[in-house]
């Protein structure tokens, strides 16, 4: 599976991303978790140790390209490789990189956020299970950071800024080569809500996350929502979505 | 005055900024309410509606496929991008759009030199800024008045606004003042103090009728004016005044 979750701030991409990601490991699978939003989050909903540094200069070459200078993985070092030797070890056995954080007020972060594009186009599709987290809002899911997905899956809370940010995202993520995009809503509180989500955003729903208190005091704690409490509600849930997930895409293979 | 608002996506940057666009108007302030957001909704924390939120954007769309005119100066943008909302509120967005023409003083500018070079000496321009921290980074070092954090007591947050304060202190870019937003307990409380030391901060308690005016799209202000979150929202007028 390759999936990349988009939504509004807050939605909830993180936590179901992350979520997500330790329960497909869990299960035995190869996941590969990607961050690529320049503010930290995947990291506290994976469990996975915060770290900023992104893929290290020392990974790296300069190349020359259309007048410009630009960085790619250096030669002789494959994608593969790379993740190997550069992405953090997380609990279920899940691998995590990041896109290397927004630093400083003049934050030289153009290196390795063009090696991370660069390091996920060499991934070969057999090799891992690719779930990613994109950057919030509508400006910055589409610059190239989502590239790799083959499904997009926007993040939907049931009230109209939620709703009115997703309408906008899914008229943009149909103009990306993503073949497939789903909704899922969260923090849902109503019968309503699911209805509500499918028909504000004209996007099949194919998650419905209850609002969980235990989520919240999970964010506060900066504790993964598995690690929190495997049994709540939410979790539960996402392990519905993943169960939808896997199936559709047994079907289109 | 210019005061901006900035935070992690969801931790209430908008509702803060409408309240407290509000809040000022009616001490008499004319005032300026910004939509720097490149998702912009702060027509529906205002209480200008969802439809009116909406066509604003359509508007500033139609600019960027050549379908509408471009603003010739600062005071057209905030005209013809802008409604009026309650209290006496100018709404206008003004995020940057997708094909700017170079020189052109409503899209050929970013919202923080648009924020730079509003004069606001007869009132108060209000700004919400978008999530995260690249407005704040491209403000260089040009000093506003005031720069609302806005922060959850969850981790995630409390990183973007450490990251925010830091930036606001190098760079002296105005008075701080940290919204402490959704504040359930002491131990929410002690997070926030814990990781933003030694700064001014206006607690805002976790108040479910903000959840269900955002649920229904509807201005707190309007439809919960007396609950103890919105008191407080109001209250953080009085900071951003007072000096």
């Amino acid at each position: 599976m390759r999936l990349a979750f988009v939504g509004k701030g807050g939605a909830g991409k993180s936590s179901i991303a992350g979520t997500l990601a330790r329960l497909l490991g869990g299960s035995g699978e190869p996941v590969l978790a990607l961050d690529s939003d320049p503010m930290p989050g995947l990291a506290f909903s994976l469990g996975v140790e915060r770290d900023d540094a992104g893929i290290p200069d020392e990974a790296l070459e300069e190349i020359f390209e259309n007048g410009r200078t630009m960085y790619r993985l250096r030669s002789g070092l494959t994608s593969e490789e790379a993740v190997t030797r550069y992405a953090a070890m997380g609990p279920d056995g899940i691998r995590f990189l990041q896109l290397g954080k927004a630093r400083g007020a003049r934050g030289e972060n153009a290196r390795s956020q063009q090696a991370f594009l660069h390091l996920v186009k060499g991934l070969p599709h057999d090799s891992w299970h690719l779930v990613g987290d994109l950057p919030g809002g509508t400006r910055q899911p589409f610059f190239g950071w989502g590239r790799y997905a083959r499904t997009v899956v926007v993040v939907v809370e049931p009230t109209p800024a939620s709703l009115l940010s997703a309408r906008r995202l899914a008229r943009l993520a149909d103009t990306a080569p993503a073949p497939r995009v789903v909704a899922v809503a969260n923090k849902t509180r109503a019968a309503g809500d699911v209805a509500l989500v499918a028909r504000k955003s004209g996007l099949t729903v194919v998650g419905d996350i209850p609002f969980d208190p235990g989520l919240a005091t999970a964010d506060r704690l900066g504790t993964a929502p598995v690690d929190h409490d495997d049994q709540s509600p939410a979790v539960g849930a996402v392990n519905d979505l993943l169960a939808t997930l896997l199936k559709e895409e047994e079907v289109r293979t | 005055m210019k005061v901006a608002v900035v935070g992690k996506g969801g931790s209430g940057k908008t509702t803060t900024s409408a309240v407290l666009a509000r809040a000022l108007a009616r001490r008499g302030l004319k005032t300026i309410a910004l939509d720097c957001d490149t998702n912009p909704n702060l027509g529906l924390s205002l209480g200008v509606g969802d439809e009116e939120t909406g066509r604003l954007v359509a508007v500033r769309q139609a600019v960027d496929t050549g379908e509408e005119e471009h603003a010739a100066d600062f005071s057209d943008l905030i005209t013809r991008f802008g409604v009026d909302a309650p209290d006496g509120v100018r709404l206008a967005v003004v995020s940057a759009i997708e094909n700017p023409e170079p020189g052109c003083p409503c899209c050929g500018i970013s919202p923080e030199q648009l924020l730079e070079r509003l004069d606001s000496t007869d009132g108060v321009v209000v700004a919400d800024f978008e999530a995260g921290l690249g407005t704040v980074i491209r403000m260089g070092s040009n000093p506003i008045d005031v720069i609302i954090v806005v922060t959850e007591p969850t981790s995630k947050s409390l990183e973007v606004a450490r990251r925010a304060v830091t930036l606001v202190q190098q760079e002296k870019l105005g008075r701080l003042v940290i919204a402490a937003n959704r504040v359930r307990d002491d131990a929410d409380l002690d997070r926030i103090r814990a990781a933003l030391p030694d700064l001014d901060l206006v607690v805002i308690p976790d108040e479910p009728e903000i959840v269900n005016a955002e649920r229904l799209g509807e201005s707190p202000l309007d439809s919960a004016p007396l609950s103890p979150g919105v008191r407080a929202l109001v209250g953080l007028a009085d900071n951003v005044v007072q000096r």
